[in-house]
């Protein structure tokens, strides 16, 4: 059982702080949902804690099983169980997803050890039929000309092959058409429960349709203002954001 | 690195073989002890050409030859209005022209004295030829320690030799080639190493015969102040194929080194050459080498050029398209690290219709390294059906790392076409910190990227030589972020 | 390397000291700092060489052909006075060998407004401090330093166009060279200054009365755009096939200005052009056109230069040629980043279309590249007309030649049409197309 932990976070990107005062506390095998308008921090919010060097933490911290990770680097934070997938994946020219991902699952083992490569191919070729990729994907380089669809799926094989405690989703759903929508979804649910934490980050409603939440959370102006279960995010999509910020308001 | 003079056997040279009087093999300021069996001394005069000559027992038209070119380099200004100023810092007067042990490679490793032979047991190289060579000729400062060639390629015909062997043994093959693809006039540099050349390959396949594995040749500079100056000329008659290989290294020293090499490859009707070198210089060696081939009617010439080492690099391996339909093609990378500048490029000249080249050049700039490419296409007049294609591509590591790119087109006349197109990119954070969010660290995602940079390039090298070149590029790259 | 060739006829005996004295002699009346700036000029002039095939300046150009001997200084005004097609315009100059042949009034709002539009020698009397401020502070750096220095020695016609601060003009200010007479000589030399936020555009014409006299121009502009300004150039050059032109533009441009140049060229018998963009400040754009045709045996120089000395500065060149005949074109193009010049976008295209076989063209687009975040691309293309292509068109029911003329004048359109001034698009597709088909 593993949980991961945000108290009181504050995030600047140069002087502009974006978060303020984020907490929510996430245990293994609970999906939760975050929701908000567009330029709330949601995404800061992801890449902060994966460890995005272009945001600075000004308070507050992130505990992984109760020990803080704001000192670590990204691939360490990565290595000790954090995924993102992220809302823009970078292309990367020449890499190929293959070796990629074979030297991102190496990163994991223990010095010295090898990776049985017979292993590692029968588990990505598994995972790829699962969520519909094509095998000859293995060989193209990472996003390189992907569709929207495709980076996506691409994620969540990566998500899928790399085994992370918690997920960070950051809109998944963008860019996808409903067909996308769907295989997206059915993996990220044949992978939910269990060892895995999910955190998604959306704008929309329509991607909890398919990735049902435990738990919704409405974030505003930096932080949480609402939390409830799935109806939450059915209310929200009922009344819109304007109704947060009326209730905000008299608040 | 071992140190020569501790090892090599100090004979008393044989009056015979050393006949050249007055020539002060221990003036000039170098720091080892004449260990050597034959050493020119240090600078250049025509006392320099003429010993070398003799102990290599020349035929006369060979040092006219050389005598002639040495006047031609001797007048030659620096082409410093185009290139590099660094060239200046060259002083001819403080290099060592000819060292050597003796004229003859041995045939078998195991008459190779010994530290030579750890040497090159270091560089992987008798490994190498057991596993994927045709054959081997390992150059030591001025000469061939090693030469052999499999019995089945000799065989077919096949002659495999160093300059000195095959212009004495086989004038008749090689003569009529010898200094033909690039004149002595050339440039300054093909001068200089047309006076002093020595060792190199000198290959002939006849017609017909396509070899299979490739041949190898390594370069290893071991002297301090030393200039090695190998000459080659590859010969693919009718028909015949061949894949040539060259690596080279020397160890680094606080002065500098001359590395001035000149190659020629004559590729008759319908046959394929395949040149491939992998340099690796240490960061005090001026690399100026010329490299041109003739490609006759259907014959196809390739330059896969590499180069990571050097202080200065300057090389354009060139093709000329002299028969109907021939092609030519040069795939370039270069890796310019701090204090490095890898000036590197191409050149195809068409001389005949529907002649193609293509040339594909990748550099990577690391630090303050620069990297320049600089190429020539050129389509004279009255010619139909020629094509060129040139892309170049320069990624740029570091906030200071540099690249220039310079071509020259010449088309004349309607019925051809070029293009050309040329980029410059950089590793960008997001794709580093996409790669540490998978759990790479920050080296390894960079590595990643590099190669992927060069990655449809490095595909085309045989598999050991690709694998080498990614872990000289993950050797480069260390260090270069953050 | 080969010798160094220079023409025996460094100093020709045409431009002479005395004709210097003389031509400063008569223009007493302008600033004492005037007549020092062009004694400074000429003195120069007679120290620099000819241009030598080692400078890679001049690389390809046939120098060998660059011939001062026997020209002289105009002094009669032409008879016949060549003009572009007709397009709304806001004011315009008119020299004729050397002398105003014609000038129309500034509207009195602008002239209300502080905009000044002069021939050089009235801005040198009335605003003769703006014009020093501006006059040749460009550096010269793409070869032609002698022919420059020769402008400055013997400058007299050309003009200050000067826009303040945050005044827009619609319509183009006009600025026409004619040149007639056999062996003539002209050195125009024109200011565009444009303050910040300011916007306006000048066309310039340059043309021999008839085909075949011979001339010799040697060409300058000076153009700065301030903070936010937008300005236009665009050159439309149809000198005599016997012509040697030398022209050296530079632009200046300002945080967040935008700078556009178009360079049509089309006469001369050997026709040098250069052209530097300086990008000095955070936002500056610069577009830079040029279209060529080039018959018979004329030889089109271009030397092109876009310097980024800041960051988030972009530049984008444009440089089309179409050959025939037994025409030689050359193009050297450089893209300069600075060190701290860091998210700059540069690109640089050159493309060829050769319709003869004995057409020659050089192409040299070049970078140098000092800093990593940066994106920078050139292309350089040589082809005939694409044989699919004009099936294609044929298929249609077009006959070979309109279809060979649709698209010799659709590889011109892409230049064109980055014209925003419909009326000056139409006056120079009309021109280029009559021009074309003669």
């Amino acid at each position: 059982m593993s949980q991961l932990e945000i108290k009181d976070l504050h995030v600047s990107i140069g002087e502009n702080a974006i978060v303020k005062g984020f907490s929510l506390t996430i245990n293994s095998g609970e999906v939760h949902a975050i929701m908000g308008p567009n330029g709330t921090g949601k995404s800061t919010l992801a890449k902060a804690v994966a460890g995005h060097p272009d945001y600075t933490i000004t308070r507050g911290d992130v505990l992984l099983d109760g020990q803080s990770i704001l000192a670590m680097q990204p691939d360490e934070r990565a290595r000790a169980g954090l995924f993102l997938a992220f809302q823009y994946p970078s292309e990367i020219p020449g890499v190929s997803i293959a070796n990629f991902l074979r030297a991102a699952v190496q990163a994991r083992m223990a010095e010295g050890e090898e990776l049985d490569a017979t292993g590692y191919y029968k588990r990505l070729y598994s995972k790829m039929d699962l969520l519909k990729i094509d095998r000859k994907f293995t060989s193209r380089a990472i996003n390189d000309g992907f569709s929207g669809g495709e980076k996506k799926r691409c994620e969540i094989l990566q998500m899928a092959m790399l085994e992370p405690k918690f997920s960070l989703m950051d809109e998944t759903d963008s860019g996808l058409d409903i067909d996308a929508l769907r295989i997206v979804a059915e993996g990220v649910n044949a992978m939910r429960g269990g060892a895995l934490g999910i955190l998604m980050i959306t704008h929309y409603q329509r991607l909890l349709d398919y990735i049902i939440p435990d738990h919704v959370h409405v974030m505003w102006d930096g932080r949480i203002v609402k939390s409830g279960d799935k109806s939450l995010a059915l209310e929200l999509e009922a009344k819109g954001y304007d109704w947060v910020k009326k209730e905000l308001a008299k608040a | 690195m071992t140190n020569l003079t501790e090892t090599i056997l100090p004979e008393a040279p044989d009056a015979t073989e050393n006949p050249v009087a007055g020539i002060d093999q221990t003036k000039g300021d170098f720091q080892y002890k004449v260990d050597y069996e034959f050493d020119a001394g240090t600078g250049l005069s025509e006392d320099t050409v003429r010993y070398i000559s003799s102990v290599k027992k020349e035929a006369p038209w060979i040092l006219e030859f050389r005598l002639k070119a040495l006047k031609i380099f001797f007048d030659k200004p620096m082409p410093t209005h185009w290139a590099t100023k660094d060239l200046e810092n060259i002083n001819f007067d403080k290099i060592r022209y000819y060292l050597s042990q003796g004229q003859k490679p041995k045939r078998t490793w195991e008459e190779v004295p010994d530290d030579i032979k750890r040497t090159f047991e270091r560089l992987g190289i008798p490994e190498q030829e057991r596993k994927f060579l045709a054959g081997v000729e390992a150059q030591f400062d001025s000469e061939a320690a090693y030469s052999n060639i499999k019995e089945i390629v000799a065989k077919q015909g096949v002659i495999f030799a160093n300059s000195t062997e095959a212009l004495r043994e086989h004038p008749e093959i090689f003569r009529k080639f010898f200094g033909k693809v690039i004149p002595t006039g050339d440039n300054k540099f093909s001068a200089l190493n047309s006076a002093v050349f020595s060792g190199g390959s000198f290959i002939y396949v006849p017609k017909g015969v396509k070899v299979a594995q490739p041949l190898q040749a390594y370069f290893r500079i071991n002297a301090e102040n030393f200039g090695q100056f190998e000459r080659t000329l590859i010969i693919a008659d009718e028909g015949a194929e061949l894949t040539y290989m060259e690596g080279c290294t020397a160890p680094k020293f606080s002065t500098s080194t001359l590395h001035s090499a000149v190659v020629e490859l004559v590729a008759l009707k319908g046959a394929k050459i395949q040149y491939i070198t992998v340099q690796n210089w240490a960061n005090n060696v001026f690399n100026l080498v010329t490299k041109r081939g003739v490609a006759h009617e259907n014959a196809t010439i390739k330059w896969i050029d590499c180069n990571i080492g050097s202080r200065l690099t300057m090389k354009y391996p060139g093709v000329v398209l002299k028969g109907r339909k021939a092609r030519g093609e040069v795939i370039s990378i270069a890796l310019a690290n701090d204090g490095q500048h890898q000036d590197t490029g191409a050149k195809m000249i068409h001389a005949a219709d529907e002649t193609t080249s293509n040339i594909v050049a990748k550099s990577i700039s690391v630090g303050q390294g620069r990297s320049t490419y600089r190429g020539v296409v050129h389509i004279p007049k009255h010619l139909k059906g020629c094509k060129n294609n040139t892309e170049c591509d320069a990624l740029l590591i570091n906030t200071n790392s540099r690249t220039d790119t310079y071509p020259a087109i010449t088309v004349r006349g309607e019925a051809n076409s070029v293009q050309h197109e040329a980029s410059v990119s950089k590793v960008s954070a997001e794709q580093i910190f996409y790669m540490q969010q998978r759990g790479l660290t920050e080296a390894q995602a960079m590595s990643l990227s590099v190669n992927g940079f060069i990655n449809d390039l490095a595909s085309q090298f045989p598999m050991e030589y690709s694998v080498e070149l990614k872990r000289l590029i993950d050797l480069e790259m260390e260090g270069s972020v953050g | 390397m080969s010798a160094v060739t220079q023409s025996t006829a460094t100093h020709p005996a045409d431009f002479t000291s005395e004709r210097f004295a003389a031509h400063v002699g008569n223009r007493q009346d302008l600033p004492t700092w005037w007549l020092e700036i062009k004694k400074a000029a000429w003195n120069q002039y007679l120290a620099l060489p000819l241009p030598v095939r080692t400078d890679e300046r001049w690389r390809y150009s046939n120098i060998k052909e660059i011939d001062l001997a026997g020209f002289v200084l105009p002094g009669q005004p032409a008879p016949h006075i060549p003009h572009l097609p007709e397009f709304p315009r806001t004011a315009e100059l008119t020299f004729s060998n050397r002398q105003i042949a014609h000038r129309s009034a500034l509207p009195p709002e602008l002239a209300a407004q502080g905009v000044i539009f002069a021939p050089l020698d009235e801005a040198l009397r009335e605003h003769g401090d703006l014009v020093r401020g501006y006059f040749q502070k460009h550096p010269v750096i793409l070869g032609s330093d002698k022919f420059v220095a020769l402008n400055t020695a013997f400058c007299s016609t050309g003009a200050l166009l000067y826009v303040p601060r945050g005044v827009e003009v619609a319509l183009p200010f006009v600025v026409e060279h004619t040149l007639a007479g056999d062996h003539m000589a002209t050195f125009p030399h024109t200011l565009v200054i444009l303050e910040d936020q300011a916007k306006a555009t000048l066309v310039e014409f340059f043309a021999s009365t008839e085909t075949t006299t011979a001339h010799f121009v040697s060409g300058v502009n000076d153009l700065h755009a301030g903070a936010g300004a937008h300005l236009s150039y665009i050159g439309v050059q149809n000198w005599s096939d016997a012509t040697q032109a030398f022209q050296s533009n530079s632009i200046a441009a300002g945080r967040d200005a935008r700078i556009f140049s178009l360079n049509l060229h089309l006469g001369g018998r050997q026709a040098r052009h250069e052209s530097q963009s300086r990008l000095l400040a955070p936002g500056a754009h610069s577009e830079m056109l040029a279209l060529t045709v080039a018959h018979g045996t004329q030889e089109f120089d271009q030397r092109t230069l876009q310097t980024h000395a800041a960051p988030h500065t972009s530049s984008n060149l444009l440089y089309k040629n179409v050959l025939l005949d037994q025409a030689r074109t050359i193009f050297s193009g450089l893209i300069v980043v600075d060190a701290d010049a860091q998210k700059t976008d540069a690109y640089q295209s050159n493309h060829n279309l050769m319709l003869s076989n004995a057409a020659e063209e050089n192409s040299h687009p070049g970078f140098e590249i000092q800093a990593n975040d940066v994106r920078c691309s050139h292309g350089a293309t040589t082809a005939r007309i694409d044989p699919e292509q004009q099936f294609y068109l044929e298929a249609r029911g077009i006959t070979p030649s309109l279809a060979h003329e649709l698209l010799v004048f659709g590889f011109f359109e892409e230049v064109l049409n980055k014209l925003t001034d419909d009326h000056l698009h139409a006056a120079l597709t009309n021109f280029i197309q009559t021009k074309f088909k003669s």
